[in-house]
């Protein structure tokens, strides 16, 4: 797999959450993702992003373009040096009527991507990956 | 087909194509030693590859296939390109990719693979007398013909690949044709849709199915869509949950969905699957599907008086 | 007519009409509520509709907040409908597994307002 393009984003605040999906929305319509798959990593890249600022405090995000076998994709990483996740099972598995939102927004972000990998530890902090590949024609 | 196509069937990217050189043992040697090769190459390029023509035009079926002047001119200038190739000293993506372009020239006109490959040995044998003569060293033409052979069967590998692909692709695109015809969506009435599903229903083309649906929808400003289930042979948890899917993201439109076709193994599914499709309006038939629609629409069927000649079928609205 | 950050609130008789033209934040959200609600209390409007047309993105949280606008409206009497979503919302949220439970909905202002004036003549009519 290649990285063809990096961009790194600070997420301190509700601007920033709306910066980057503004950008992650352009990188995809620019590589030429259909509707449906540019939503799909645009909502994504909102409930990661929101839940770092709301749950904590501030982080990062890296944006990139990566190809692999000819194909095309976005990966978009979170991190951040928040509280971590406790339970993560019971919380990727949470459906609406979980408590908070950031239940709804990881299990709703592994829904929407190809890929998905978190790493928390309680009292560091969570790394989201998510990657998103453009349709075949 | 592009070439990107088939980089991408093939999943051709670096690490690939170092796996392949892995397998097929070709080392940084080889490639130097084929690369000091070029010159000979250049001097009998053109015999080698009329040793080929000689073969091709002298068995009957072959000939039959280059007959056509034009055809036969461009494929020679393609197979000189190809054998200088294997003299250029690389093995990497760009090589690749070349090697992906002749292949394409060949599908592009028609060549079954029992010429090319029969072509490739064709010029190994080529090959093997002139470097004897060329290198008089045993070790030495050993080595050298080793090399040429690591490369061909390297080559033979891709077009071979190429060929799958083509095939599969040209299998893809009859899918999907069947898959389009399949589901057509049809404006039945203002207002009122019908998708009349055949076939069966996998992920795939359960997603494109609800987004076609969606788009459908908000593009005719449909108030209800009928979806026909009974030309789908199977119907299980996933087929049904797709459809709910479906009818949910049809509400957050603000239309609704009638499931039509309902038989009694389908119904027996769903309720022995303790599957919850209250959500959905479900009917047997198709006709009491589209009585219903109407119903929505605030329309309804009624029968003209006999006899009466003046008298146009009047849809009777409801207050 | 009141409007609170970018989103207008007409009123059409005694129903609210809002459009929402702009990406949504989180703030602008919130307070869109915060208005919608207290418009309802100060003109006792009987109708909400909420013109979603304009937005290509609505992720947990703004579906969060218009279901809930949509719940609390309909406590304090009014009928709420959420119209004119996009063909590529509506997919992401049920990919998602967003439910927006307790809300009405309708393809667009139109068919929104029809809705309203149907529910508010069937209470009348069925007497209170």
């Amino acid at each position: 797999m290649t990285i063809l393009s990096s961009e790194n984003l600070i997420l301190a605040s509700e601007d920033d959450v709306m910066l980057a999906r503004r950008k992650v929305r352009l990188l995809a319509e620019t590589l030429g993702f259909d509707p449906f798959t540019v939503a799909a990593i645009t909502t994504a890249t909102s409930e990661l992003c929101r839940n770092v600022c709301v749950h904590a405090v501030k982080g990062t995000a890296r944006l990139e373009q990566i190809g692999s076998g000819g194909r095309t994709g976005i990966r978009l990483e979170v991190r951040d040096e928040g509280p971590g996740i406790a339970d993560i099972d019971r919380v990727l598995s949470a459906g609406q009527r979980s408590v908070g939102s950031l239940g709804l927004g990881l299990s709703g972000s592994r829904r929407l991507a190809d890929e998905f990998r978190i790493e928390t530890i309680v009292g560091r902090g969570t790394v989201v990956t998510v990657v998103k590949w453009k349709r075949p024609a | 087909m592009p070439l990107q196509y088939y980089m991408e069937k093939l999943y051709l990217d670096e690490a690939e194509v170092e796996s392949r050189r892995h397998f097929f043992e070709i080392t940084a040697d080889d490639l130097t030693r084929l690369a000091g090769l070029h010159s000979f190459a250049e001097k009998h390029t053109d015999d080698i590859v009329e040793d080929l023509y000689r073969l091709i035009l002298g068995h009957p079926e072959a000939k039959k296939q280059f007959t056509e002047h034009a055809t036969l001119v461009r494929v020679k200038q393609a197979q000189r390109d190809y054998f200088l190739g294997l003299f250029s000293g690389r093995c990497d993506l760009a090589y690749v990719q070349d090697r992906l372009r002749i292949g394409i020239a060949h599908e592009r006109v028609g060549v079954p693979p029992k010429w090319y490959l029969g072509a490739y040995a064709r010029y190994l044998r080529s090959i093997f007398d002139r470097i004897a003569v060329e290198l008089p060293d045993a070790a030495q033409a050993r080595a050298a013909y080793q090399s040429i052979e690591k490369l061909v069967a390297f080559d033979t590998a891709l077009a071979m690949d190429t060929y799958i692909a083509a095939q599969l692709g040209a299998l893809e695109r009859h899918q999907a044709a069947i898959r389009e015809l399949s589901t057509p969506i049809i404006r039945l009435y203002q207002q009122v849709l019908l998708l009349p599903l055949i076939g069966t229903i996998d992920t795939h083309r359960a997603d494109q199915l609800m987004e076609a649906v969606l788009l459908k929808v908000v593009e005719e400003q449909a108030h209800v869509i009928i979806i026909d289930i009974a030309g789908v042979p199977l119907v299980d948890t996933k087929v049904a949950d797709h459809l709910l899917k479906t009818t949910e993201a049809v509400r957050l439109l603000g239309a609704q969905t009638i499931l039509s076709g309902i038989s009694p193994i389908i119904a027996k599914t769903i309720v022995n699957l303790g599957m919850n499709i209250s959500a959905m309006h479900t009917k047997s038939r198709l006709a009491e599907a589209l009585e219903l629609a109407f119903e929505i629409i605030g329309k309804r069927v009624t029968s003209i008086a006999k006899n009466h000649p003046a008298a146009a079928a009047e849809a009777t609205e409801k207050s | 007519m009141s409007a609170h950050g970018s989103i207008p609130v007409l009123r059409i008789g005694s129903t609210l009409l809002a459009s929402i033209q702009v990406e949504l934040r989180d703030t602008i959200a919130d307070a869109f509520q915060e208005d919608i609600l207290q418009t309802i209390a100060k003109t006792g409007a009987t109708g909400l509709v909420i013109d979603i047309t304009g937005l290509e993105m609505v992720d947990s949280y703004v579906a969060r907040v218009l279901t809930n606008t949509g719940r609390m409206a309909t406590l304090m009497g009014t009928h709420a409908v959420v119209v004119g979503m996009r063909p590529v919302v509506a997919a992401t949220l049920v990919r998602m597994g967003f439910r927006m439970e307790g809300v009405l909905t309708a393809l667009n202002v139109d068919a929104g307002l029809a809705l309203v004036s149907e529910l508010i003549a069937r209470r009348h009519g069925a007497g209170q």
